[in-house]
């Protein structure tokens, strides 16, 4: 072959792959290391062994598998008729149920389990003195103790049943109502169609939101730490998070984190296995609207029951936190010189982190956002375009880090640059590099389904009239690409403004954030103030959610058959 | 214009060869169809002209200008060429106006310029009263016409087609058809025009190429290549034809091909080796209730077996003694009944043998 | 009282022994230019342990005072903020200026890893007893504080008010009780081992029995049974609870019959404080007699400074009765005591 012109694509795919590999393994290279690296420095199994053999160790594992695994069951069995009923039949109110539910998902987990706190305190809760009150019950009697293993799956569950529900209703979406006609034409009734023709077809989209419902429950931090401390037992992420305490058990932290690692990267095999079996593309679908099942009288049960839900994890968690975020005292008294401003004037005139942290979490947020759109849209432009030889690799890297848990991966970069050459502990660049890191498989999936719908010959439409490849980029993919940009970045903002579980590990005074604001408010058992700071939170999320919802959907871009 | 000239071009993905040492030439002005199923490497050559791919070997002359080599591959954008794309590739954010015109600005023409050629080329292609609209408010015969407009107003030297009218229903592309022609004629750029559908190359090229495995089959007026294939598989790609197998008997005539059941004399073509393929086209093959008379060359008993009534022609199934099948079109008013034993006749001047 | 002394004496003497014994700086005076230098840096890091709205108190009367120094509260659980700090070092992050923990035991060993800068002012030198202050000038004792037991008045009458820490392994107090942890609060840990040392960890695995609600913070205790979520408190700050009760929340103290345990708390600048003027200037002010009064009025804590006035209404040092305190056995103890509670206690 005759002599190459010097190609930029090469050296871009070079620094590109090596910074993801840098992002992505520097920190998990350096968890393996710990993981089996004695005091001594030498090569040891002793925390494996622990970690099978310790009763302080076992303990934690059995409690995380009950409640990961009661959290996926409970959410597919609350998800899934959620999903079919809002998607398939005349159930009235189902755009309110909707949007209730992306309230959910958009909820930041602690501050849900701090709410349900005020909620089913098993004597101060809100919900417990109402039960006591409407039956006239004493003290001892309760409806619901939070402080219970059923009460931190019950807590976990509320703000993780969304995700089970989007995959089924997506899925749903995309049954043409075709094939369940051609069921009832050859007489099945509506529900012998439900059964043998719906089902079956949403099936791998419900298998594939339990398997993300359990990996939720299993990694998440903020829930058991606000709600199993009290009750008197560890998950795996409160365990690993508690070896950071005095006296810091670094190397057994890095072996506890390795079976989330595994579990995980194992379930989401499963999880593409579940999807990747069947093909969605279904056959000739014309997109014929989804034929809507009649209740009759039901649809009334059917909102009673979805409504319930939504109560449980978005209505009755708000209404706390708003009359906590008010009251005067530490119990809730319903008289109205019980509610004042106070607690909105400590956090905002009085709390001196609010400033600092609210700073640092939109700057966090902001940069984060701002650099994973950045990096995910090249990759993913370049993957999409397989411009670069060897795009797949950069592909997998920027997917990888969904299989690494929040707590896991804060771990492996507090090893990564707690130490010569990198110190970067302490500093907001390695909250951000945190941040940037785990939400770069967010980024890079919405860019890949948008550069799917810009079909390639748009680009070379324009090139072969006569514009370079940049201009190309600018004339034709850069406003066809908007607002893939806006939501992308909307998505990873919000992301990235209630992440806990690394950064809970990665904070010093100087670079603290809300979310660990909230989480050490707690600790100090400052509900007032948690409340105005968790509104405040839910503030900023639901409007950057506006503005990405608010954008216009691309105009229909023809693509080839 | 110019003329296009594609030698020794050759295109791999993997150890696949998807374009293998293809040799063409193209007067310009000329209207050459790249003619073949899916996946013989028609699209692949295309996208080598237009630049999108840079060839592993050979090398591809335009106007007297090397443009595509190993190694060394001119960008599309400096190739002064046009090219409609399968999907039509209209930018849906553009108004049809705006889409059209993008080339021209590209090109740096002056505004007065660019909207007087905008206004000509939307009026010869019957769009101008949709300039405002979006292409997504376009049926697709209008958006075809639009992809057409967009490609012409930039007078490029050479025009590329890619399926361009693959997507659009029975009648519009009959249509269009005869619109790709009719502005092939007004403009004469030099043009490539990819298909898979025989009819349309029929309808529209000056020259056809037809492709198999990366290959040239065959080169070719529509006229040649579809009386004169020159392989098995060029016959049967370009409409119906029988295809009779048997062993040349050689001597210095007509090529004579026992095929069992029946021999075969045939005044067209050559076969190559010791078996060779005849081909006769089912309109071409004679029915007759008695043995005809003559000298009795290619004539054999024969039995139908079906047919089937189409309004102007009859499509019949006969088998010949040793059951072999062959298609026949007649006019409408021979009407023989299945299981009637026939003569048939294959008139040796219809006759071709191929190379095998 | 004479407890609790002999406790930091003892702590004193310890390492005055370890060390080549050396005398402390001469008090150095608040100067002017010591306070323009400070004005210059703008800013002090105080990482403490005491609770974030009387730390936040402190900060703006500190900011009041002295225009110009913006004060930057990091409040944290004391045994955080140790293992923050040590974390901290170990990044070479030197962020801190004046640390406070509740747990004496630190700063014999910050002291030790000479993280701490030797640090006199006047008032310390006049008004803080010799055994209230590390005899090199190290650290001084900013603020006392007890760890008693706390009742929710509408919800334990007077008869049945627990009087001993005894009183809490009756069966009548099983889920109905709270604490806080001492892998987070130094209070809880220094009360801890006091309450071990005092009536042995048998204690601890009985009151394991009646499953406490465990809280991290020793400020959330009083909060809980305020809030009427438990009964009782086995710990807690007191400074706290009299705030909450003046502010008419259902609380009522009660000093143990085996004793109270009473926490030091001492303050130090840091050796390598990004700040050094802003940091003294701070050290100056919060062991200043309007400072210390403060603390006491609107604080509820106790203060060791000569001059300050306890208010009325409060039970008196003198007629509570203190465990006997050990900081250096707490600082040699500190991991098998976390080890053995979490043990006991399951976090």
């Amino acid at each position: 072959m005759a002599r190459r012109r010097f190609d930029p694509s090469a050296p871009i795919f070079a620094l590109f792959a090596l910074l993801l590999a840098i992002l992505v393994f520097l920190p998990m290279g350096w968890l393996a290391v710990f993981s089996v690296r004695g005091p001594d420095g030498a090569a040891t199994l002793t925390y494996f062994a622990q970690l099978v053999t310790d009763d302080e160790m076992v303990r934690p594992l059995i409690v995380t598998l009950i409640v990961a695994t009661s959290v996926s069951t409970l959410c597919t069995l609350v998800a899934t008729p959620m999903a079919w009923l809002i998607a398939r039949t005349d159930m009235p109110f189902a755009r309110p149920i909707r949007l209730l539910v992306m309230a959910s998902f958009v909820t930041p987990p602690f501050l849900g389990a701090v709410a349900w706190e005020i909620l089913a305190a098993p004597n101060s809760g809100l919900i417990n003195q109402v039960y006591r009150l409407a039956f006239g019950l004493g003290r001892s009697d309760r409806l619901i103790d939070i402080y219970t293993v059923y009460g931190l799956i019950l807590a976990i569950a509320n703000y993780t049943f969304p995700y089970v529900f989007i995959l089924v209703a997506n899925g749903l979406d995309r049954i043409p109502s075709d094939l369940e006609d051609a069921s009832s034409i050859l007489g099945a009734s509506r529900w012998r169609t439900a059964a043998r023709i719906t089902v079956p077809l949403v099936l791998p989209a419900i298998v594939a939101g339990t398997l993300i419902a359990f990996l939720q429950a299993m990694n998440n931090f903020g829930s058991p730490a606000i709600i199993a401390l009290p009750a008197g037992f560890h998950t795996m992420t409160t365990k690993i998070w508690s070896m950071f305490q005095y006296p810091p058990q670094p190397g057994m932290a890095a072996a506890a984190a390795v079976p989330l690692l595994a579990v995980t990267i194992m379930l989401l095999h499963l999880q593409r296995a579940a999807l990747g079996r069947r093909s969605y593309a279904v056959v000739g679908g014309k997109g014929a609207q989804a034929r809507i099942i009649r209740l009759g009288w039901l649809r009334w049960a059917a909102l009673a029951y979805c409504g319930a839900v939504v109560s449980a994890a978005v209505i009755f968690p708000y209404i706390a936190l708003i009359l906590t975020a008010f009251a005067k005292t530490l119990t809730i008294t319903w008289a109205p010189e019980g509610f004042g401003l106070g607690n909105f004037e400590f956090v905002f005139f009085e709390f001196s982190s609010t400033k600092p942290a609210l700073w640092n979490t939109m700057l966090l947020g902001v940069m984060a956002a701002t650099a994973g759109t950045a990096v995910t849209l090249i990759i993913a432009y370049v993957t999409s375009r397989q411009a670069v030889p060897g795009h797949r690799v950069l592909g997998f890297l920027a997917t990888a880090p969904i299989a690494i848990p929040g707590i896991v991966f804060g771990v492996g970069l507090f090893f990564a640059y707690t130490h010569p050459p990198l110190v970067l502990y302490g500093t907001l660049t390695i909250m951000f590099i945190a941040f940037l890191t785990t939400e770069l498989p967010i980024g890079y999936q919405q860019f890949q389904a948008a550069f799917r719908g810009i079909h390639i010959e748009l680009e070379e439409a324009s090139r072969i009239l006569g514009a370079t490849r940049l201009r190309s980029l600018r004339d034709i993919v850069a406003p066809l690409i908007t607002t893939a940009v806006v939501s992308t970045w909307c998505f990873i903002f919000i992301a990235a403004i209630r992440e806990l579980s690394a950064a809970v590990l990665l904070y010093t005074a100087n670079t603290k954030v809300l979310s660990v604001v909230i989480y050490d408010l707690n600790e100090n058992g400052e509900l007032g103030a948690i409340a105005v700071l968790g509104l405040l939170m839910l503030a900023v999320t639901f409007a950057v959610v506006a503005v990405a919802y608010r954008l216009p959907r691309a105009t229909s871009i023809p693509t080839s058959a | 214009m110019a003329d296009v000239e594609l030698s020794g071009l050759t295109k791999r993905f993997g150890a696949l060869a998807v374009v293998d040492r293809v040799e063409l030439k193209v007067a310009h002005g000329q209207l050459v169809c790249l003619l073949g199923p899916s996946g013989c490497g028609k699209t692949t050559t295309l996208r080598l002209i237009a630049g999108f791919l840079e060839p592993d070997e050979g090398t591809i002359v335009v106007g007297g200008r090397k443009l595509s080599g190993p190694g060394s591959a001119l960008p599309p954008e400096r190739r002064n060429m046009s090219m409609i794309f399968q999907s039509y590739a209209l930018w849906p954010h553009m108004t049809i106006r705006e889409n059209v015109a993008y080339g021209l600005t590209l090109r740096r023409l002056p505004a007065d310029e660019i909207q007087r050629r905008v206004a000509a080329i939307l009026d010869v292609t019957h769009m101008s009263q949709f300039a405002d609209r979006y292409p997504g408010e376009l049926s697709g015969g209008q958006q075809q016409r639009v992809a057409l407009a967009r490609a012409l107003v930039v007078q490029p030297e050479t025009l590329l087609l890619d399926e361009p009218i693959s997507n659009l229903d029975a009648n519009l592309r009959e249509e269009m058809r005869f619109e790709v022609r009719r502005l092939h004629d007004e403009y004469k750029y030099t043009t490539v025009y990819v298909t898979h559908d025989q009819a349309e190359a029929m309808t529209t090229a000056d020259l056809i190429v037809v492709m198999n495995r990366g290959r040239i089959e065959q080169t070719g007026t529509p006229r040649q290549i579809f009386e004169e294939p020159n392989t098995e598989f060029v016959a049967r790609f370009l409409g119906g034809t029988n295809i009779l197998r048997g062993r040349r008997l050689g001597g210095s005539g007509p090529e004579i091909v026992d095929c069992g059941a029946i021999k075969l004399v045939c005044e067209r073509g050559r076969g190559t080796g010791e078996t060779a393929p005849v081909s006769i086209r089912l309109h071409q093959i004679e029915l007759h209730r008695s043995q005809p008379p003559g000298d009795g060359r290619n004539v054999a008993p024969a039995e139908v077996r079906r047919q089937v009534y189409l309004g102007a022609t009859r499509d019949y199934l006969v088998a010949l003694a040793d059951g072999t099948e062959l298609r026949a079109v007649t006019p409408s008013d021979l009407d023989i009944a299945a299981g009637t034993p026939i003569w048939i006749r294959l008139p040796p001047e219809r006759c071709r043998a191929l190379a095998s | 009282m004479k407890a609790y002394r002999t406790g930091l004496l003892a702590l004193a003497l310890s390492v005055a022994a370890g060390a080549a014994l050396a005398a402390a700086p001469a008090p150095s005076p608040l100067t002017p230019q010591l306070i323009e230098a400070a004005k210059k840096e703008g800013v002090v890091h105080f990482y403490t342990a005491v609770d974030l709205q009387l730390a936040e108190v402190v900060a703006k009367q500190f900011e009041q005072k002295y225009p110009g120094i913006k004060v930057v509260v990091e409040r944290n659980g004391s045994e955080r903020l140790f293992q923050r700090i040590g974390q901290e070092v170990t990044a070479n992050i030197h962020n801190c200026d004046v640390v406070n923990t509740s747990d004496a035991a630190h700063f014999v060993r910050w002291k030790k890893d000479k993280l701490l800068t030797p640090y006199v002012t006047p008032d310390i030198a006049d008004n803080f007893a010799a055994d209230q202050r590390d005899p090199e000038g190290y650290y001084a004792n900013w603020r006392n504080t007890l760890s008693p037991i706390f009742v929710n008045t509408k919800l334990v009458s007077e008869a049945e008010t627990p009087k001993s820490f005894k009183d809490l392994l009756d069966p009548k107090w099983a889920g109905k009780l709270t604490k806080a942890h001492p892998g987070y609060s130094g209070v809880v840990m220094t009360a801890t081992f006091q309450v071990s040392t005092a009536l042995g960890w048998g204690y601890f695995e009985q009151l394991a029995k009646q499953k406490p609600m465990q809280l991290q913070s020793a400020t959330d205790p009083p909060r809980k049974v305020s809030a009427g979520e438990r009964e009782v408190a086995v710990d807690g700050t007191e400074y706290l609870a009299f705030t909450l009760i003046e502010k008419g929340n259902p609380l009522k103290i009660v000093y143990p019959s085996e004793g109270t345990p009473m926490i030091t708390s001492p303050a130090a600048v840091m050796a390598k404080a990004p700040h050094p003027n802003a940091a003294r200037v701070f050290y100056h002010y919060i062991h200043t007699l309007e400072a210390q009064q403060m603390l006491v009025d609107q604080g509820g804590l106790r203060s060791v400074h000569k001059q300050v006035k306890e208010p009325s209404g409060r039970v008196p040092l003198s007629k509570i009765k203190l465990l006997p305190e050990d900081a250096v056995a707490v600082e040699r103890e500190a991991e098998a005591i976390k080890r053995r509670y979490r043990q006991i206690f399951g976090t």
